[in-house]
This record gives structure tokens, sequence and C-alpha cells, in this order.
């Protein structure tokens, strides 16, 4: 054992506690325990934010958690779009390759013409990319 | 005896000033450093290509290149932690192209991604898009812890995927043995909903504070082991650079998180072979590429048992396991890393490469 005497008690005292820790942490007590205070919180939560978007639909107010619906189906939105542009691009460059065209290129969009001139990460400036040419796939 | 106090003085001294700088936040070590462009995006997700100079990395000399996908709830920079200590500088090094998928910071717009968006759409576009700039037919991908498994996704469920190989690290597959993060929804029945945020993800502090679970007393040996080497400037660098990635988690997209809680943690789906992707079923038996998987046998957040089943689970005919003497961290950073790890993967990947001209004689010479 090396190092200070402190140093050496508190290897002790670790080796002795993380164990049972560890024992703890991994029971089925801690994870219904853990659970069960979860939702408690959230039922509490819940309880309290209902209350509170009632009070202000009684002004006619919009509620945080009329707030939270519009961001989730803003969100959902948004995905649904990034989906059907993936989709797009892929299919674009499925068509370019059916059309016989060697390198296809992607049609820019608003990202793509943000991303396709290859922006530097880190701010420095791009520089052009030192690439021999490759050799055909192994069979 | 006189020296002992002196040095204790001088020791001392140092710790003051170190923990000055740790306090105020000064002198963090520069992660994330080697030149990179964006080079396709959408979203929050952005595709990395790291720049192989000649002069600096001595040039791209093997084909075809490399994807690395990396893991949804944590900061891709540890494999580009410092210059020095760079899983990503070393593959540059070895004469790979390397490029990396990054999953940005996810907000409210992310929450309904599932997990058919990152192994569906993000993916393969991402490859796509390395097939167009590189001009290769294939590339191996690289898939770092729940990367992992997002690549294991990838290659079942698209058995004519253009990979000449697939390699993952630290990817857990029997999510039993995944400890208190996994029990607390596989055991105590909690519903992934009571710890969804504001903005419909699971937050950061949730993630760091299932990771903490994991082993109760780190926290405080890391806090002592921190004062008594705090003299030490390079342990303190260190420290910087490792603690400052490990509590620096992104939001977890609330749509994937459930669907990991019921197909990968209740389900035990990768292990039990009911994995669904965008509906239809995936057998991880389909995968059929050269494959490596990388675990490390003191991995705390991804615990041995959890990876030790995949080896056994993919249907590869030409597949290998390195079990590593590392944490979970150590794979990709630190001397195991630079030693070991990271030189043995660069092996495997080598092999089922192919030299671009010029690089046999380069080699030799």
């Amino acid at each position: 054992m090396t190092g200070p005497l402190w140093r050496q008690a508190f290897d002790a005292a670790e080796r002795a506690v993380a164990p049972r820790a560890e024992d703890l942490v991994r029971s089925e007590y801690f994870s219904l325990a853990t659970a069960v205070v979860r939702r408690a919180r959230t039922v509490a939560g819940r309880s309290v934010q209902g209350l509170s978007a009632r009070a202000w639909h009684l002004v006619n107010l919009p509620a945080g958690s009329d707030i939270s619906r519009l961001r989730a189906q803003i969100g959902s939105l948004d995905r649904e779009v990034r989906r059907l542009t993936i989709a797009l691009e892929q299919e674009r460059r499925r068509a370019a390759g059916r059309a016989g065209s060697p390198r296809p290129t992607t049609t820019p969009t608003t990202e793509d013409s943000d991303a396709d001139g290859a922006q530097p990460a880190d701010g420095a400036r791009p520089r052009p990319a030192r690439r021999r040419a490759q050799r055909p796939a192994r069979p | 005896m006189l020296d002992r106090v002196r040095r204790d003085v001088e020791r001392n001294a140092l710790r003051a000033r170190n923990g000055v700088k740790l306090v105020a936040g000064v002198d963090r070590p520069g992660v994330g450093q080697t030149p990179k462009d964006v080079v396709w995006q959408r979203g929050r997700t952005q595709l990395w290509h790291y720049r192989n100079d000649l002069d600096t990395y001595g040039g791209v000399r093997y084909g075809p290149p490399l994807l690395i996908v990396f893991s949804l709830v944590s900061r891709s920079y540890i494999l580009d932690l410092t210059p020095g200590n760079s899983f990503v500088e070393q593959l540059l090094k070895a004469g790979f192209d390397v490029y990396l998928l990054d999953w940005g910071e996810p907000d409210e717009r992310d929450a309904e991604n599932r997990l058919e968006d990152y192994v569906d759409d993000y993916i393969p576009a991402g490859i796509d898009r390395v097939l167009e700039l590189s001009g290769a037919d294939e590339v191996n991908l690289f898939g770092y812890c729940f990367g992992g498994n997002l690549t294991l996704l990838y290659a079942a469920h698209h058995p004519d995927a253009p990979l000449r190989s697939l390699t993952v690290l630290a990817t857990p597959v029997d999510f039993r043995h995944m400890g208190p993060l996994a029990d607390v929804f596989a055991v105590g029945g909690m519903d992934v909903d009571s710890v969804i945020g504001d903005d419909g993800n699971v937050p950061p502090s949730i993630v760091v504070q299932g990771f903490r679970a994991l082993t109760p007393t780190a926290e405080v040996t890391r806090y002592v082991t921190l004062w008594e080497r705090l003299w030490n400037d390079e342990y303190v660098a260190s420290y910087q650079a490792m603690t400052g990635w490990s509590d620096d988690h992104v939001p977890f997209p609330g749509a994937a998180a459930r669907e990991t809680a019921e197909m990968l943690v209740r389900r035990n789906g990768m292990v039990t072979d009911r994995l669904t992707v965008g509906g239809d079923p995936v057998h991880l038996g389909d995968i059929r590429v050269p494959f490596l998987t990388v675990r490390a046998n003191r991995d705390h957040i991804v615990p041995p048992d959890a990876t030790a089943p995949l080896i056994d689970l993919v249907g590869s005919p030409d597949k290998h396991e390195l079990p590593l003497d590392a944490g979970h961290m150590g794979l990709v950073v630190g001397r195991t890393a630079a030693k070991t790890t990271v030189p043995t993967i660069i092996d495997f990947v080598r092999r089922r490469s192919d030299p671009l001209d010029g690089a046999d004689s380069a080699q030799e010479a």
C-alpha cells in the first residue's frame, strides 16, 4: 500500500463501503424505490401543472402545458420534414445513379448549401482534401 | 525530513494554484482539436470529415473510408479528446480517411426521433455522402457505445449496406447487466415519461445521475484523488478533459429513449432476438460483414457481461472479439488505447482495406 496515511485510511473505508453501496443500488428494492419516488414526483408535478393550467385558462391565457404541446407538435412536424428531405435526397441520388452519372451530386437545399461547401467545424479555413484515387473493393 | 516538508509546501502551493484554476475554469484543455469540415448536415446532425493532411498525418493511404457513428447520450469529442490523446488522430496517422456522424445537441425538435430515424435515415444518408465525397463503393463502419447499437441495427436492417466491415466499441447487448440504469425500467417498472423533461427529451442531468448511480462511491473517490494529485499539472489537465466529458451529456431524444427502454431493456431485444426497426423485425444474425467487437473488462458504464454475448449474436463468418483490460473511456483515450486498442482496431480495419495508389511504396519507405 502506498500514499499518505489519510489516503490509505480513505481507501480502506472505500473498499469496505463501495461493494455494499453497489449491492444496494443494484438491488430490486432500490429500483422499485427509485421508480416509486419518480412516479410520485411526476404525479405531484402534473397535479400542480393541471391546477396552474386551469388558473391560466380562466383568464383565457395559454398555460405552460399548452406551450409544451405546441412545441411537441412543431417537433413532430420538424421530424417529418427532416425525414422527407432525407428520403428525397436519397431518391435524387438513386435517380442520378440510374441515369448513369458516375458521381451523383446532391441538389442543394438550404442546409446542404451550407454543408456542401465543407464548412470548417472548428472555424479554420477549409483546405482542399488531398485524396488519392481508391482502388476498387476486393471481390 | 526537511526535504519532505519542503516538498509538501511546494505541492500545497501548486495545489492552491491548480485549485484556483479548476474553480475558475481557466486553462481548460482544448478538446476536439483535430481539423475537420462539416460535409453534410440535417437538423442537429452533422457529418464531419477530418482532414488527413499529407504534411501532418501523411495523407490518406487506405480505403475505403471510416465512418464513426457516435452515441446518442454523450459528446463525440471523447474520440478526439486532446492533441496526442485522440482516437481520431491515431486513425488519421494510420492513413485512413475518417468521417464522424455527430448527433449534436437534441432539442424539442428531436423529441419524436425514433431509433429508425437514426438507423434508416441519418446513417444511410451519412454513408451516401461519404461515398459521394470519397468516390469509394464501401465504408468501414465504427460504432461507439450506444452508437454501436445503432450501427448493429443498421447493418442488420440493411443487409445490402455498402459496408466493408463493422467495428463496435463498448456496445451493450445484454441490458440485464446494465445495472441500476436499466433495472429501474426493467425491474422497477419505471416509466420513461416520468423522466422526460419539458422539451420532450430525457435531460442530460438524468443521464449523468444514472451513470453516477452505477458506482455510488466513485464521485467521492474522484475528488479525493484530485486533492491528492492536485499539484500535478498533467493530472489536472487530464482530469479536466476526462471529467469534463463524463459530466457533459446531451439530452436523449424522448421517443428513442422510450423505444430503448421497451425494446432493448425490458424485452432485452438484442439477446432475445426481438428487435424491430420501423416496424420490421431485425436480426443481428443477418449481419454478415467482417465484424469486430471491442469490450473493456473494467468498464463500469457498460459492464463486460452486457457486451460479452454480442460475438455470438452476429452472423458474420469473419468475426472477432477483443477484450481489453481497460475502462469505458480507456478504450479510446489514454495509454491502453494508444498502445493496444487503437493499434488492434487499425490492424483489423487495415487488413480489410485496400492500400491506395502509392501507399505500398510509402509504407516500405
